[in-house]
């Protein structure tokens, strides 16, 4: 039996959703992944291999030797890139994808975000788009993932921003040291300020405990299980339908079409069992899911005579505008201690300026930041006066660890076309599949927003009471990475965009992308609850198509 | 490799006062298990440029670098950050000295599993850590 209602490529946090809504809506569904399950010993506590600071390696795949991907600088110098290194762009390659050591913000985008170029206008260069749907349409679904997944958080506190039906199902995380210092600043400065949403029990909640407080949250897996992602909630959901069938260790090499270009089905190696072997599978629908990156290189791997330049891309719009998000930080020392080792220790953020700050295109959110270990500390948050080494460096790392406070946040990119994923012409990983190619950079506003949030940061840390401030601003980079998002782009025009609002590939009624490459922009905030809330949608849509 | 070089060395970048220094944490022995673990490929290189730290120290104070002053080594590393030596070397200085640097944070600063901070010496320094934790 290898013929299915529906194939799913990808376990994240889109692919994981779609699998328990089409499961639970009676369909057959062949879920693949090209990780493995990775229980909380495999993920580890590794400080220098993990997804947030990975030096040597990481630690929710994919594995580093066989997935080559090569990068394009800004000078048009091309090499072959690791998956640790900050070049790869990675997520995470495992069951439950980048949601089973994220950090798992569940923040909803701002109402403004869904259309950014009749706010902003377009500027020179850049893609920049209004998405096909509305804030007031995706809402019901941002609050279905919300509650079926778990969030924590204050719906009265960013109520003015984000209108909401319905609050939160579990309660804020309590404040750390240094919440009340940023809460005071705000409120001089006359900024909003709210609890920073999680998708973390705050108290137990979908049959998992609640959060104990450890100081490991982003880049590591929970030991309680309270971080909710897609392995622990709709994952688990689909399997107990007995509907859904979930493939490891494989991963898709090209959809299959039929003489006239019709969706058939999928080819994957499957190396659960004995080594690799090619397989493949047929189904009426395939949903694919696999992440920004991935997705956008198996529809361009997927060519055929009848789709010479691969599925979806007859405008050549596959794979561009490929985004995520810069990220200003700023840091201050503290008079008191901010660090009580109780995690996951962001706590309270501002959107005050995401949106209509003067000469500036969009904008971000700021936060405090999760528990860093010292290693971390050492190599993100030194001021850069300090020397790299000697007893100076020792004594900061003594007196300052526990003083040192810190904000950081997602810029709204602004996109462009040159920003992209194409696939190599000769680099290929470990069963010969070409590999996803990346080049290009964000647009010059981006920067131009991230100069500005800094600036704000800064402003947060001197008004909370910090001796000694200093931030960091990216520059003009490609941005990508865990909060990938826009290569396959939703819109009505098939001329600038991949798809159609639901996520069905134009000019396919079998084909669907349902993952942040349907993103039209990417919010200043982390896209996550986005990406969880438009596979609800997409979902429920394909549900009823079958 | 002379790893009376290498230990005056890491001392340096992370030297003892109340708490271990560098060596005293275990920062050689993590090096070592890198060096046959993630950095093989760099192992040879590596090695070289110990020597030619202590190469240097001998063409500018005619000792090795472990018989040099503190101020005289510190010195003698700063030049060497700023890549201005003496001596003709075998791997780019600035960028050996970085590597150095950061290898020596790392296992000093990392978990003790990995080799280096040993009973946790830098997370009770840093707070990180209460004293009953490790």
């Amino acid at each position: 039996m290898n013929s299915f209602d529906a194939i799913i490529i990808g376990t994240g946090a889109a692919g994981g959703i779609v699998a328990c809504v089409l499961a639970e809506a009676g369909k057959h569904v062949l879920l693949l992944e090209r990780g493995s399950q990775l229980s909380f010993a495999d993920v580890g506590r590794d400080h220098l291999r993990n997804q947030r600071l990975a030096i040597y390696g990481h630690n929710a795949g994919p594995e580093l030797v066989g997935n080559p991907r090569v990068f394009v600088d800004e000078q048009d110098r091309q090499r072959i890139v690791k998956p640790y290194e900050l070049d790869y762009h990675n997520n995470a390659a495992c069951v439950g994808g980048g949601t089973r050591v994220y950090g798992a913000q569940a923040w909803r985008f701002h109402p403004d975000d869904f259309g950014m170029a009749t706010k902003y206008g377009v500027p020179e260069g850049s893609s920049l788009a209004d998405w096909p749907i509305s804030y007031e349409t995706l809402e019901p679904f941002y609050e279905r993932a919300e509650w079926e997944l778990g969030a924590a958080g204050n719906g009265e506190s960013i109520q003015h921003q984000v209108p909401r039906k319905r609050n939160y199902p579990l309660p804020p995380v309590g404040p750390s040291p240094q919440t009340a210092a940023l809460r005071n600043a705000a409120r001089q400065l006359g900024w909003v300020t709210t609890p920073v949403p999680l998708l973390i029990n705050t108290e137990p909640y979908g049959g998992r405990s609640a959060c104990i407080g450890c100081k490991y949250c982003v880049g590591f897996a929970c030991p309680t299980d309270a971080k909710s992602g897609s392995q622990n909630t709709v994952i688990p959901r689909a399997l107990a339908t007995g509907n859904c069938e979930l493939r490891t260790s494989t991963i898709a090499e090209v959809i299959e079409t039929d003489a006239r270009g019709n969706v058939t089905g999928v080819s994957y190696f499957d190396s659960a069992a004995g080594g690799p072997r090619r397989q493949t599978a047929r189904a009426k629908i395939v949903i694919v899911s696999a992440g920004a990156i991935e997705s956008a290189r198996l529809l361009l791997n997927s060519h055929s005579p009848v789709h010479p330049a691969g599925l979806g891309n007859e405008n050549d719009q596959v794979g561009r505008n490929l985004q995520g998000h810069l990220y200003p930080r700023a840091y201050g020392i503290s008079p008191t201690k901010v660090f009580d080792g109780i995690g996951p220790g962001v706590t309270i953020a501002t959107t005050q300026f995401n949106h209509d700050n003067p000469g500036i295109i969009g904008g971000g959110m700021l936060a405090d930041d999760f528990i860093k270990p010292p290693i971390d500390f050492w190599y993100d948050s030194l001021p850069p006066d300090l020397p790299r080494w000697g007893i100076e460096n020792k004594r900061f790392m003594r007196e300052n660890y526990t003083r040192v406070m810190h904000v950081r946040g997602p810029v709204q990119d602004i996109p462009n076309p040159e920003g992209r994923v194409t696939v190599d012409a000769t680099v290929r990983d470990k069963w010969g599949i070409p590999v996803a190619r990346l080049s290009g950079t964000t647009h010059r506003a981006t920067v131009e927003a991230a100069e500005f949030m800094r600036e704000r940061g800064e402003e947060w840390m001197r008004a909370s009471g910090c001796e000694k401030v200093w931030s960091t601003q990216p520059g003009l980079i490609l941005s990508g990475r865990q909060h990938q998002a826009g290569t396959c782009r939703m819109g009505r025009d098939p001329k600038s965009s991949v798809s159609d609002e639901w996520g069905r590939v134009h000019k396919h009624d079998n084909l669907f992308v349902v993952d942040g490459s349907l993103h039209v922009t990417n919010g200043g905030f982390n896209p996550v609850l986005t990406v969880m809330a438009l596979a609800f949608r997409s979902a429920e849509f394909i549900a009823r198509a079958i | 490799m002379n790893s009376e070089t290498h230990r005056a060395i890491i001392d340096c970048l992370i030297p003892p006062d109340d708490f271990p220094g560098a060596y005293d944490a275990g920062v050689c022995d993590y090096l070592e298990r890198l060096l046959h673990t993630d950095l093989t490929d760099q192992a040879v290189d590596f090695c070289r440029g110990i020597e030619a730290i202590d190469a240097e120290a001998l063409a500018r104070f005619d000792k090795p670098f472990a018989k040099l002053s503190p101020a005289e080594q510190r010195s003698m590393l700063a030049a060497i950050e700023a890549g201005t030596v003496e001596t003709s070397w075998p791997v780019p200085p600035s960028r050996f000295f970085e590597m150095l640097v950061n290898t020596t944070a790392e296992g000093y600063y990392s978990e003790p599993q990995q080799g280096g901070n040993r009973g946790a010496v830098s997370w009770v320094m840093t707070g990180f850590e209460e004293l009953s934790d490790s």
